[in-house]
């Protein structure tokens, strides 16, 4: 592979046209990962001065800025969603690719509607969260809100991954599978599930991402409080509302670039132990 | 690769640092940044320095289409702290070093000159409601008490000389829903009762004056909060109180070397009669 | 026995494809229901075209022509600096990027998506906002400042969703291609690239659903005046901005309208779905 990287004025003067490309993909690529580290380096060097035991009080007040609530409030509003919506989004996969017939209407619609969700601006999302969950079903600025909110935004999320992943699995496995007499619900779930996780596992961290990022979708739907929540019918603010809500008012901009600081350290985890785990189940077949 | 990456970012960085050194051009445009409408310190803003001005059919908000909308004070602070050329306005309990605080008229905008008046650019925090419940009387005793007080003289100017506060300790939830800017005070308020009276639990939700004042009326908060004078609608459905005073600070960048400006000219300013800063 | 378990699991996974179909239909009803009544109030012409957005005046106008102009321009610009980068980027992580540095720079680029607008706004605030100002003039809060903040924004989703779409091409097509003498760079984008087109419009979706809906990061850096630009160093208001500029202090009818642009933006995504089905649909069949 790394001999494709190498440039040479030899085989430039012969195919010109394949080495002009070869210097915008790599160009491309050293654009974004210097966007990328350009970012870090700014949020690092102006977070983690700031850094502070304080920060991390298990109780929230105006002069601490606490982010443990909204860190614990993080945890549940990336947990319901996932709960819920995983095995939706794996299951109607699973019935578009491995039940469902060649050219069906159904198939159509829930593709149709499947990317038209993944297309609703999450800022939609939360007004329809606010007028479906808050107001209509009278839950409140809740957590639970916030949750199934962001549930339905993952959904195509989940689904598209998951679905491509399905794909992705050659035929002659699902057919080596019958052939040994393995009904359909087994070959499903025996064969061609285990072989897609890596590709359903890489859906669901970005759905993690979506989630852990979210301000728009949350701010009308789950509420700004800044404590850990009794049930999940209080309202309670994630780390991403946190950090705005501690940057609109202008007393504590140091500790929000220290929260984004720790927001990163659990974006990172959270990629680092999602693609440990792809790893390790994509060895064992 | 590794090269070009780092000859790549210290480019862009040294671009950032050089702007630094660029001397003040008062030639440029003045970059304008006005708060959302609905926001209670603009509505004061606009009010105060006659940017409102009333037609025969109501009033007309004549802040011009081209000001920067900033969606909070602290973009207002950041982006005047990053923008030699811009002019904001923020609630006086918002200042601090990265911006310098215009004179208006010649009165520097200090605690003492809000209080006595001197300083033109100030307007009230209101609390309001239908009715208190046990535990949110005692919140409100508290807030208009000498302990209470107190605290709102921390940032802000306070109104009455008041009694010592005690309390029985009722127990009950209160929500108090409204202006991003009386939030943080409130949430200093909240924190001092909660030691005087650990019965009581206190939700504060940053909504917007209007939305408090709309909560109050339609009791989904208990108390709402208010960071301009009510609207005489308001005015009949609710009951008020003025908790404290805030003065609004015009504010430039640092590297400004404009000192003083007089009503007229800031009118004239947010209007967008003057766009230049060679005043 | 079994068979039961598999009619049941049939349906159960039934149900599971149509859970979309309901969230979709509860979308439209609601916000239909919620935004239709205040667009015929304010006319629904009167709102579409309207020049003028003054909802604290009495009387009002509420009129998001300039913000339907202003979420065409962010996105156009967006996607004419994001994708371009992204989808390079892919077929370097596809095709050229060695394993040992795609273990490093693939979970870069993950975290690149999982970094929170609000971040991004503020950076873009910070950086990009001031380095237009001196270098091109203008205030700095400007559709380029938002286009180039939207276009970094999009590069994850661009990019994620394009790898695999080229990692999905038989090896056959790229083999192929090199046995009969075209270099690595010909075999891919003569090959393997076109063969992908599906999973490249798709992410191009995707992007395209993100710019035109991000808010928190754009709010920050586009200024967001409600009137029509007549250059990219100018700010503009998007419709999203519109929608969390001035929903927490809205009322009535000023509400109503808010919501009402929401309807739009959503009308406006299904528009480009619609769009791109067809175009993706034309492309199937050419190949």
């Amino acid at each position: 592979m790394g001999a494709r990287l190498k440039f040479s004025i030899e085989t430039a003067r012969r195919y010109p046209l394949s080495f002009v490309l070869k210097v915008l993909v790599v160009g491309s690529a050293l654009l974004t990962l210097g966007a990328l580290f350009f970012l870090l380096a700014y949020i690092i060097v102006n977070g983690v001065p700031h850094l502070k035991p304080s920060l991390f009080a298990w109780k929230y007040n105006t002069k601490n800025v606490s982010l443990v609530p909204a860190l614990l409030n993080t945890l549940i509003i990336v947990g319901i969603p996932l709960i819920v919506t995983v095995p939706l989004g794996v299951f109607s996969a699973i019935y578009l690719c491995e039940y469902a017939k060649k050219g069906s209407k159904v198939v159509e619609v829930v593709r149709i509607t499947a990317e038209t969700l993944s297309g609703i601006p999450s800022i939609v999302y939360g007004l329809f969260g606010l007028l479906f969950f808050v107001i209509y079903l009278r839950w409140g600025y809740s957590i639970l809100a916030g949750s199934m909110t962001l549930s339905i935004m993952i959904l195509p999320l989940i689904m598209r991954t998951a679905e491509e992943a399905l794909l992705s699995i050659p035929t002659s496995l699902r057919e080596a599978s019958f052939a040994l007499g393995a009904g359909k619900l087994r070959t499903v779930f025996r064969i061609v599930l285990p072989a897609a996780i890596p590709g359903i596992l890489s859906g669901v961290i970005l759905g993690i991402g979506r989630i852990v990022g979210e301000t728009a979708a949350l701010i009308y739907t789950a509420g700004t409080v800044p404590r850990i929540p009794g049930s999940v019918f209080s309202s309670g603010r994630t780390l991403a509302i946190h950090l705005y809500t501690l940057s609109s008012e202008g007393f504590h901009t140091n500790e929000a670039f220290a929260t984004a600081v720790v927001l990163l350290i659990i974006v990172l985890l959270i990629n680092a132990l999602s693609a440990g785990l792809a790893r390790r189940l994509g060895g064992g077949n | 690769m590794k090269k070009s990456l780092i000859v790549l970012l210290v480019g862009v960085l040294v671009a950032c640092v050089a702007r630094v050194g660029m001397a003040f051009d008062a030639g440029r445009d003045i970059n304008v940044i006005s708060r959302e409408a609905g926001s209670g310190t603009r509505g004061a803003f606009i009010e105060l320095m006659g940017i409102e001005a009333k037609t025969d059919e109501g009033t007309i908000d004549r802040t011009t289409v081209e000001a920067i909308i900033a969606n909070g004070t602290d973009v207002v602070l950041a982006s005047v702290a990053n923008n030699p050329y811009a002019i904001g306005y923020i609630s006086m309990g918002s200042l601090d070093e990265r911006v310098k605080a215009l004179k208006v008229d010649g009165v520097t905008p200090t605690q003492e000159n809000i209080a006595d008046g001197a300083y033109k650019v100030a307007r009230p925090f209101n609390i309001a409601y239908k009715e208190l419940s046990i535990v949110a009387q005692d919140f409100v005793d508290f807030i208009m008490s000498a302990q209470g007080q107190k605290i709102v003289s921390g940032s802000y100017i306070p109104v009455v000389e008041a009694e010592s506060f005690t309390t029985n300790r009722p127990s009950g939830r209160i929500v108090v829903a409204g202006s991003t800017s009386v939030s943080p005070l409130m949430e200093k308020l909240q924190e001092a009762y909660a030691k005087l009276n650990p019965n009581a639990t206190i939700e504060i939700q940053s909504s917007g004056s209007t939305a408090g004042m709309l909560g109050a009326i339609e009791g989904t908060c208990d108390i709402g909060m208010a960071s301009r004078e009510l609207s005489d609608a308001e005015k009949e459905q609710l009951t008020y109180l003025v908790m404290a005073q805030d003065g609004i600070a015009v504010i430039v960048n640092n590297d400004n070397p404009v000192d003083n400006v007089t009503s007229d000219q800031l009118r004239d300013i947010y209007v967008g009669d003057v766009t230049r800063w060679s005043l | 026995m079994t068979m039961q378990v598999e009619k049941l699991m049939h349906a159960v996974f039934f149900i599971a494809a149509l859970v979309s179909i309901i969230a979709v239909a509860l979308i439209c009803i609601f916000l239909f229901a919620n935004g239709i009544p205040a667009m015929r109030e304010i006319g629904f012409l009167d709102f579409l075209l309207g020049q003028r957005w003054a909802p604290m005046n009495s009387p009002p106008s509420f009129g998001i022509f300039p913000m339907i102009v202003g979420s065409i321009y962010v996105t156009a610009g967006a996607i004419i600096i994001g994708v371009p980068v992204g989808v390079l980027t892919a077929i370097f992580l596809a095709k050229y990027c060695p394993a040992k540095l795609y273990r490093v720079v693939k979970p870069a680029i993950q975290l690149l998506a999982g970094i929170p607008s609000v971040v991004y706004g503020f950076f873009g605030l910070m950086v990009i906002v001031p380095f237009i100002r001196t270098y091109l003039g203008g205030s700095g809060y400007s559709i380029l400042s938002a286009s180039i903040l939207l276009g970094i924004m999009i590069l994850p989703t661009i990019i994620g969703v394009s790898e695999s779409a080229i990692r999905a091409v038989p090896r056959e097509y790229y083999e192929g291609a090199v046995a009969l003498g075209a270099t690595h760079e010909r075999a891919v984008f003569a090959t393997v690239v076109p063969a992908a087109t599906s999973g490249i419009l798709a992410s191009i979706i995707l992007g395209v659903g993100r710019a035109i809906g991000e808010t928190m990061a754009v709010v920050m850096v586009a200024g967001n005046q409600a009137r029509v630009p007549s250059s990219i160093l100018q700010g503009v208001r998007t419709m999203t901005t519109n929608v969390v500029l001035e929903m927490g202090y809205a009322y009535g009818l000023h509400r109503g309208s808010l919501i009402a642009t929401g309807v739009i933006l959503f009308v406006f995504i299904l528009m480009i779905n619609l769009l791109f089905s067809v175009l993706k649909r034309r492309t199937n069949y050419g190949s």
